[in-house]
């Protein structure tokens, strides 16, 4: 056993590194988990508004109180700067002015210049919320059409606003009865973007330094056989992959604060599938020698691309189709569309699931002939011969 | 002495391939990735646009329908409505065709897939509806004289309650910020080359350190002409990144972008100095003093928002001055601020910054070269 050893002592080399990364997901991991709630509940959007009083009335302090019911109301300087701040990193959805003389303007049954807005970009939230105003003074003129006094007027208006709409869920048992709530969808989508970095700057750095030219020779000639030498090899990648995987997956469990039951069984499955893959891949790299750096470009730029562009790191709803049209071809996004099903992100179809997991296991095979292949071309006698010979002219 | 010396020091930059891919083609990789993810995101996520949505109708509800026919005719209409069958609707949803879907019985209700502001708009807009009913029905029970009157007060209002104040002229996608910490990013990691001049000047960590100790040009000659040598190949690697984000990835910076070049430029010189400060402070060997310093730069870099755009004003909130201080923050808000903001008053007082923390490390980073003697190496 002394090959696996040896990978081992690199192993714990680089573990560190490694270790970094796990480290950082599962922090992650445990501050999202807490945040986000399980049920699948509608819940109308709370949006952050600040209120600038200009009018100061009993009026103006009633819409102020009327918004903070449904939204937040920030308590933000009157500084432009700031609320542009504010307003640019989404910290505030909306800066409000009541305009001087609100009051009586809405008495007199006036409705055009009542408030102002500091306005950064048209989005979702400024043509929300000015459609709110609209309603809320269009209500309370109309009640003042009806001969009420002002006071009864915003009663009433907010009383009829405070109407709700019966809102039902696509699908209400979202996580609850296929056991796999939002939280493991989370975590197992961004699982990919781990093992890859994980196992990329791990196993290939390992496999790398055991094919350095000298120690490579040293191994050739020493009484060990070739068979034996590429099995511990194998092994020992296998074990560090494994439990790689394993420490993810009890992490998961632990955050989830249950044992996998029904539907996150699939996704277990895929995410071994995909550990597979990267080991693979890690194999396939390893077989063309790079150096140090170029390595860690190679994992870098692997890693991060994936995570891109097949939807590990934002939504697959949101890339262009000509994205997910390119991202077909790297094996995340097979994980990812397998994910989003598990998950009912997209509808839940078993045989869809296994086509993701056929195409992930397509990828292997593919992986390991293009090793064997390059591996073939590599280290022929023909082309060691030529390095000799080219060795031995310099 | 000095012209010797930068022309070697350039060559040897050039030929430096760790410069290359982790200047050049890390952040072309990276910006790349960036414009996929980021690019789209804010158009179809932020920027308001109409809400598409399928409406089953259960019962016949004539003052619903005409009510979305108004909507739909108008100028910039909020919804874009489909009538369709029940099936059609929840098929439509599920494939994420449409946003939610109306059912207009003698009540109306919604399904929707999501918990997000476009589902809540749908929410408040349905029960729009709904309020304006019961004002109408209200009216016609209390005070049947004036019911004409509360329609005309209901329906007339086309002019807005709200009137805009523009802000800015800039661009105001949130996710550019990426793009500006990837710019940050590149001027940071210029520390590696910063660390570098210190490698060949320390006669303990390399044979060319040693060479350049016992060679008669004088050191602080040999140190300004290594790091007048790094400042021309950072200068470079900004440019090319600058412009390989504005012109290829098509990243709009606002209207002011030839102030965005001398801002990354001196964001590197900033860089390099910051790893030869280090470089010169840490006795350690080459290996630990670039960790220490790509590790900074990141650390940085995450404070600024490189992984997460709202971190810089959480930051903001939590420790202010941190984000005087941060030379990935600085440098990112050099680009905010020509973006967003109409003067250029924070805009030099963060080129100040800049200017005077690449002045502090460089001036330490000399004190701290100065008068090394090996005894033997």
């Amino acid at each position: 056993m002394q090959v696996f050893k040896a990978m081992f002592k690199i192993v714990k080399k680089r573990l560190p590194s490694a270790m970094v990364y796990i480290i950082v997901f599962v922090t992650i991991s445990v501050l999202v988990t807490n945040a986000s709630s399980k049920d699948n509940q509608f819940k109308a959007s709370r949006m952050e508004i600040s209120v600038f009083d200009h009018d100061d009335t009993p009026e103006s302090r009633a819409l102020t109180e009327y918004l903070g019911k449904n939204n937040d109301i920030v308590e933000i300087e009157d500084d432009k700067d700031k609320i542009i701040d504010a307003l640019y990193y989404k910290k505030l959805n909306y800066a409000l002015i009541i305009n001087e003389g609100y009051a009586e303007k809405l008495k007199a049954g006036e409705t055009a210049d009542l408030f102002g807005n500091y306005h950064l970009d048209e989005c979702f939230s400024t043509v929300y919320i000015g459609q709110f105003l609209n309603e809320y003074t269009s209500s309370i003129k109309a009640y003042l059409a009806m001969g009420k006094t002002s006071d009864e007027a915003i009663a009433l208006a907010e009383e009829a606003l405070s109407v709700q709409t019966e809102v039902n869920m696509l699908r209400v048992d979202k996580g609850g009865n296929s056991h796999y709530s939002v939280d493991f969808a989370g975590y197992f989508q961004y699982m990919p973007y781990v093992l890859i970095s994980v196992i990329l700057a791990v196993v290939c750095q390992v496999l790398v330094t055991m094919n350095k030219k000298d120690i490579r020779y040293r191994t050739n000639c020493s009484c060990i056989k070739n068979s034996k030498y590429t099995a511990q090899l194998f092994i020992g990648s296998g074990l560090f992959v494994l439990a790689v995987w394993l420490l993810l997956i009890a992490v998961g469990a632990v955050l989830n604060e249950e044992m996998y039951t029904g539907r996150a069984w699939y996704a277990v499955l895929n995410s071994l599938i995909f550990s597979v893959i990267v080991a693979a891949m890690a194999v396939f790299i390893a077989s063309f020698d790079p150096k140090d750096n170029v390595l860690s470009l190679i994992t870098q730029i692997t890693g991060l691309g994936m995570s891109f562009f097949c939807g590990i790191f934002i939504p697959m709803d949101v890339l262009s189709d000509g994205v997910l049209s390119v991202a077909r071809f790297m094996p995340a996004y097979w994980y990812i569309r397998a994910n989003n099903m598990i998950a009912d992100i997209e509808a839940f179809d078993k045989d869809k699931i296994f086509q993701c997991y056929a195409m992930q296991l397509a990828f292997i095979a593919a992986f390991v002939t293009l090793t064997l292949l390059v591996r073939r071309i590599r280290y022929s006698g023909a082309s060691i011969g030529t390095a000799v010979k080219k060795a031995a002219v310099s | 002495m000095f012209l010797h010396i930068l022309k070697y020091e350039l060559k040897n930059g050039l030929r430096t391939k760790d410069l290359m891919i982790w200047l050049i083609l890390f952040p072309i990789a990276l910006g790349i990735c960036f414009k996929i993810a980021f690019g789209s995101i804010y158009d179809k996520t932020e920027k308001f646009s109409s809400i598409p949505v399928a409406i089953v109708e259960e019962n016949e509800n004539e003052a619903f329908r005409q009510v979305i026919n108004s909507i739909e005719s108008s100028e910039e209409p909020f919804l874009k409505a489909s009538f369709v069958t029940r099936e059609k609707a929840e098929k439509l949803l599920d494939d994420g065709e449409v946003e939610g879907i109306i059912f207009s019985g003698d009540e109306l209700s919604l399904t929707v897939k999501e918990k997000g502001l476009r589902e809540t708009m749908l929410k408040f807009f349905t029960e729009q509806f709904t309020v304006r009913e019961r004002i109408i029905s209200d009216a016609i029970k209390t005070s049947p004289e004036k019911a004409q009157e509360v329609i005309a007060a209901l329906t007339e209002n086309t002019e807005s309650s709200c009137r805009d104040i523009p802000v800015t002229q800039g661009n105001p996608d949130l996710y550019i910020q990426y793009f500006y910490n990837l710019i940050a990013m590149v001027a940071l990691f210029g520390c590696n080359t910063g660390v570098h001049i210190t490698i060949q000047n320390q006669a303990d960590l390399s044979a060319l350190g040693a060479r350049n100790n016992c060679s008669p040009a004088h050191k602080s000659v040999s140190i300004l002409a290594c790091l007048a040598g790094s400042f021309i190949m950072q200068t470079f690697c900004m440019i090319l990144c600058v412009s390989f984000v504005a012109f290829i990835l098509k990243v709009d910076f606002g209207d002011r972008l030839l102030l965005v070049y001398p801002a990354a430029i001196l964001g590197g010189i900033l860089g390099v100095s910051f790893g030869f400060f280090v470089g010169s402070l840490a006795r350690v060997g080459e290996k630990a003093k670039t960790a220490i310093v790509t590790s900074a730069a990141m650390l940085m870099c995450f404070c600024s928002g490189l992984m997460m755009a709202n971190m810089k004003l959480f930051i903001a909130e939590k420790m202010p001055w941190f984000n005087n201080i941060n030379p990935a923050a600085l440098i990112s808000d050099c680009f905010y601020c020509l973006n967003i903001y109409e003067d250029y008053g924070r805009f030099i007082s963060k080129l100040i910054n800049i200017a005077v923390i690449t002045v502090i490390f460089i001036f330490l980073g000399f004190i701290s070269s100065r008068r090394k003697k090996y005894a033997s190496v």
